[in-house]
């Protein structure tokens, strides 16, 4: 059993070799296709920590009256907390909302001259929410309107954002479907590729493989190499899309961290980390298309 | 040995290869089956070494009834039934030694069987200096040397030979014919497929003449007939 693994390995890298500009072709459409499916999976990935990273930062800023009393607020306060779909609700006080200005325009002498010379506050006390989801956001707005509290808000702040957060997540999804439809024409070619690779395979051995029928080689020992030669390209395919991902993440980890500056996500370090898992990914994905493949065009063209 | 229970093989094309064939092969016979082109020789052989199945009848070989033999057990058979081609079916990229050599190695034979059994072969049919040779520095006596040495390293029961002097002049068939002999005398079934109407006469043992898939003659120490 042994020995004959051993030999079908060996007839298996002899025919990578042997027809190896045709295997250099096959290895490198799979490796483009593992690269596009790699490339598609990252910016679904990347996708996904920018609305996050954006969704984080969304809320509703809800100005009050000078009218308003502290009391009043707390009490919107409790009323916005009941709601199923509010997070979290965050009272700023007058003096907060003050110091939190002038601690962000310390630099600017002039505004702060300016607040110096006045002799009120002229800053309102405010409710920050969050919501569970992006989508819960005109709910929770419509459902304040239509409470006895609306009537002390002075101004909401809101609406801006949901139109960034849309035009974002749908550019975001043409790109997904854009790579997705790439990656499937790339899946075919492969396929088409890697069969028409063993096909030839199958042909330039046929006399070879007429005459291992006639000795006696079992059905496995002649199939076996053709099977094998499928796996290789799998395994070549997926090391070298592995290099070309490396190269990629290296090169744009800078510019993306940069975006996801005090998030907690870095391309270089979620690549490392995962980098055995991503292999792993890719290596089957790309076993099952070229083992496929190789099945489909042995059980097709090589009669045993 | 051999044993056809009323054969019949009907191709797709519904022309006969054989109808309602019966004979039998003993152990260590010697055996020319002889017959125009398309009579049925071929599909005899490939009868024997389960290329075709038979339509309708029973195939015994060596007490093992192959008429409905599974796809898995076909190696095994064949490596019972040695065979050789008039063409020789040989590797040109490989030497002698390796041609030999190859028949095992796809059986799973392990290295230092290998080692030990192809000199021997080689020994037996003469081609101990040709070793390192590749087929297209040898005559088509030596070809067809190899590719007997290449049927034998089995050590099977019988051997087929289908035509084997057909591309060989007069002495290189002579000697071809002079090596299946001296196998047949090691005790191993030969069963000599052929329209060498010479080759036939000289060897004065069992001949088989087939006709449009029938057996029309069956003799002993027969002629060629047709």
């Amino acid at each position: 059993m042994i020995i004959s693994l051993v030999r079908t390995t060996k007839y298996s890298f002899q025919n990578f070799w042997r027809n190896l500009w045709l295997s250099i072709i096959t290895v490198f459409i799979l490796m483009l296709t593992l690269f596009a499916v790699s490339m598609v999976a990252s910016l679904n990935l990347l996708a996904d920590q920018a609305i996050q990273a954006i969704e984080d930062k969304i809320d509703i800023d809800i100005f009050f009256k000078d009218t308003a009393t502290e009391d009043d607020i707390i009490s919107a306060q409790i009323y916005l907390e009941e709601i199923a779909e509010v997070k979290q609700v965050r009272y700023v006080s007058k003096d907060e909302a003050l110091a939190s200005f002038r601690e962000s325009h310390e630099d600017d002498s002039d505004i702060t001259e300016a607040l110096d010379e006045l002799s009120d506050n002229p800053l309102p006390a405010s409710l920050v929410v969050q919501a569970e989801a992006l989508t819960d956001y005109a709910f929770i707005v419509q459902q304040f309107e239509t409470s006895e509290y609306d009537a002390l808000v002075e101004d909401k702040d809101f609406s801006d954002h949901q139109v960034v957060i849309n035009r974002l997540s749908g550019l975001l999804t043409r790109v997904y479907q854009g790579g997705l439809a790439v990656s499937a024409v790339f899946v075919v070619i492969s396929i088409i590729m890697m069969f028409n690779t063993i096909r030839v395979g199958i042909y330039s051995h046929r006399e070879e493989l007429a005459i291992m029928k006639l000795v006696g080689a079992t059905n496995l020992f002649i199939r076996g190499p053709f099977v094998l030669e499928g796996i290789l390209y799998a395994m070549v395919a997926s090391v070298c899309a592995m290099a070309l991902l490396w190269v990629v993440v290296i090169s744009s980890a800078p510019y993306v961290n940069d975006f996801f500056q005090g998030y907690n996500f870095s391309l270089d370090f979620f690549f490392y980390s995962n980098l055995w898992f991503i292999f792993a990914i890719q290596f089957l994905f790309s076993l099952v298309l070229a083992v496929g493949s190789s099945m489909i065009s042995i059980g097709r063209y090589l009669k045993v | 040995m051999i044993r056809f229970e009323r054969v019949t093989k009907i191709y797709d094309d519904n022309t006969h290869g054989a109808r309602e064939l019966s004979l039998q092969v003993r152990p260590g016979e010697f055996v020319s089956i002889v017959g125009q082109s398309g009579t049925g020789k071929t599909t005899l052989a490939k009868l024997i070494i389960a290329e075709e199945k038979p339509t309708k009848g029973k195939i015994v070989i060596g007490g093992w009834d192959i008429t409905n033999i599974k796809q898995s057990e076909i190696p095994v058979l064949r490596r019972q039934v040695g065979m050789i081609f008039q063409d020789y079916k040989l590797l040109p990229k490989k030497t002698v030694y390796e041609n030999i050599a190859y028949a095992l190695e796809v059986c799973g034979v392990q290295q230092s069987k290998i080692d030990s059994i192809v000199p021997q072969v080689l020994r037996v049919v003469s081609l101990e200096d040709k070793r390192d040779n590749f087929p297209d520095q040898l005559s088509g006596g030596q070809k067809q040397r190899v590719a007997i040495g290449r049927s034998l390293v089995h050590r099977p029961k019988i051997l087929l030979a289908d035509e084997p002097t057909g591309n060989l002049d007069t002495i290189n068939a002579q000697e071809i014919i002079d090596l299946l002999l001296k196998i047949n005398q090691l005790g191993t079934t030969v069963l000599l497929v052929t329209h060498n109407k010479e080759v036939v006469n000289r060897l004065r043992k069992r001949v088989i003449t087939i006709d449009d898939g029938v057996i029309v003659s069956d003799q002993l120490a027969g002629k060629y007939v047709l």
